[in-house]
């Protein structure tokens, strides 16, 4: 199962936890002195690396750009991954929910991506998945640097510790923009995740550290959690405040999304971002009990233009035509549950 | 002192850099530091948050244009060719080596962005080999110390041959 189809904990307001490292061959060039043939180099011996652990490799070169586009909407691979050109491959074990993309903008990119908040987990796999990638490949290192990239915002332990966050009250209430301003005391930064800057966004933000050099892991890692679980009890006390006539008004705005949700012939995502939103809150409420998290975060993933259109023998041709493929899709997504 | 830049404020920013392999220094007030991108312009010594792009203005525009000129003969990485002003057309390194050619042209890029901090957490199994050869040596000395100190000679000479067969040990 991928990540977002699992049960997760405080999955109320945490959508996954993510780990990413960089790390780098010594005695090969980045970006563009990096010659394909070194690339291709690097990737048959990332691939000796891994042999005896369950991984597959997927050649992004040879995907096409729906399907490369498609593992970008699972979070799997990064943009630049799926836009780059050249040799490049994903390495992934899904097991351990380890993607390992090769010659990205770093030569390698180690990722856990795990449900809910599980940094620690996401870490032990990715050091664990890192061991075995130092003992077969001369990992570029400094003593005083750490692990050497190709952008030196990157130094040191390579690692940046995410978490998605769904923060609706949080938005409704005006205070992302605060929050933003004291996470960047901390060295941490926050951003918005699908259409962000449009007003009907999802309400889903992504919290990262910015530094990292010079802190262990072991300290990135629990300043995020820290930061993380205030935001979690902050947002949860703003959720719980509504009474009376502003409750009421809420709990049909969410059964109306439902609703819209089980029945609409045509969505576009803007629209279903904004749904999401209500209807995820009324989940977490218990308004709602016919659908899962998990259920509405897979959702979330499959309604994305490249994971809608990648399997359909006739590609919706306008945005219209998408929309209704949409609506067709979560339909048929919801009614499953309702019956099973 | 004042700003060499703006030559009004207090300089609070000394920033230190090798053109045509002499060392130059440059002393900066907080809002030139900031205009070039070598500091948070919010203030205080916090790290700042980067556009997702990296850190385009922080190598190139800290000199006048004047001065860019002058690097034209700058040094070369010998493992991959890149010169500091391809580093700082794109704010990114050539190669892991670059950062041992440019370590000094580097050093206050890397300072604003991560602080005046030195890596801690893990390392390469063999770095990590080398750190902790090295933590046993500091140990060992100074226990060797205290051993010549209160005379307990045949310790120390114990504690010698224990040093000396630990640094011959291959990392
Ligand atoms: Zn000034
Ligand atoms: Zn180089």
């Amino acid at each position: 199962m991928a990540w977002y189809q699992v049960k997760a904990s405080e999955a109320d307001t945490v959508i996954s936890s993510r780990i990413r490292l960089a790390r780098n061959l010594e005695g090969f060039a980045f970006g563009k002195r990096l010659q394909n043939e070194d690339k291709k180099t690097i990737i048959e011996r990332v691939e000796q690396a891994l042999a005896g652990a369950d991984f597959t490799r997927t050649d992004i070169d040879a995907l096409t750009p729906v399907a490369a586009r498609a593992l970008v909407e699972q979070h799997l691979i990064s943009p630049e991954l799926a836009s780059a050109k050249g040799p490049r491959a994903l390495f992934r074990c899904e097991g351990q929910s380890l993607y390992l993309m090769v010659c990205e903008e770093d030569h390698l990119r180690l990722q856990c991506i795990l449900p809910g908040l599980a940094l620690r987990d996401a870490y032990r796999f990715a050091a664990a998945c890192d061991d075995r990638l130092d003992a077969a490949l001369p990992l570029a290192f400094d003593e005083k640097l750490g692990y050497l990239t190709h952008c030196p915002t990157n130094l040191g332990t390579g690692l940046r510790a995410s978490v998605m966050l769904f923060l609706p009250a949080l938005t409704d209430h005006g205070m992302i923009g605060t929050l933003s301003h004291q996470l960047s005391k901390l060295g941490l930064t926050i951003r918005g995740i699908y259409g962000e800057g449009s007003a009907a966004h999802g309400a889903i933000y992504q919290v990262s550290n910015q530094v990292t050099l010079g802190l262990s892991e072991e300290d990135i890692l629990q300043k995020l959690e820290d930061a993380v679980e205030s935001i979690i009890k902050t947002e949860r006390e703003l959720r719980a405040k509504p009474t009376g006539e502003a409750k009421l008004l809420r709990e049909d705005r969410i059964h109306r999304a439902e609703g819209i949700l089980r029945y609409a012939t045509r969505l576009s995502s803007e629209e279903f971002f904004s749904l999401y939103k209500d209807l995820k809150q009324g989940i977490a409420e218990g308004l709602i009990t016919s659908i899962s998290h998990e259920t509405l975060n897979t959702l979330l993933i499959a309604v994305m233009p490249a994971m809608l259109t990648q399997n359909e023998a006739t590609p919706p041709k306008t945005a219209g035509e998408r929309d209704m493929l949409r609506a067709a899709f979560i339909k048929k997504a919801l009614e499953v549950k309702e019956n099973g | 002192m004042k700003c060499e830049k703006c030559n009004q404020n207090e300089a609070t920013f000394f920033y230190q850099t090798q053109i045509n392999g002499h060392a130059t220094s440059l002393a900066l007030c907080h809002t030139c530091a900031a205009e070039a991108g070598l500091v948070s312009n919010k203030g205080g010594t916090e790290p700042f948050a980067f556009s997702l792009g990296g850190f385009p203005n922080l190598l190139g525009d800290i000199f006048a244009p004047s001065q860019h000129k002058k690097r034209a003969a700058d040094a070369v990485c010998p493992a991959c060719g890149a010169t500091w002003s391809d580093l700082a057309a794109v704010g990114k390194v050539g190669c892991p080596d670059c950062y041992r050619t440019f370590a000094e042209q580097l050093s206050p890029s890397i300072r604003a962005m991560h602080g005046n901090a030195t890596h801690t957490g893990r390392a390469p199994a063999k770095a990590q080999a080398a750190r902790d050869k090295l933590t046993r040596t500091e140990a060992l000395k100074k226990e060797l110390k205290a051993a010549i100190e209160s005379e307990n000679f045949e310790k120390a000479a114990a504690l010698r041959d224990e040093i000396r067969a630990l640094q011959e040990k291959e990392v």
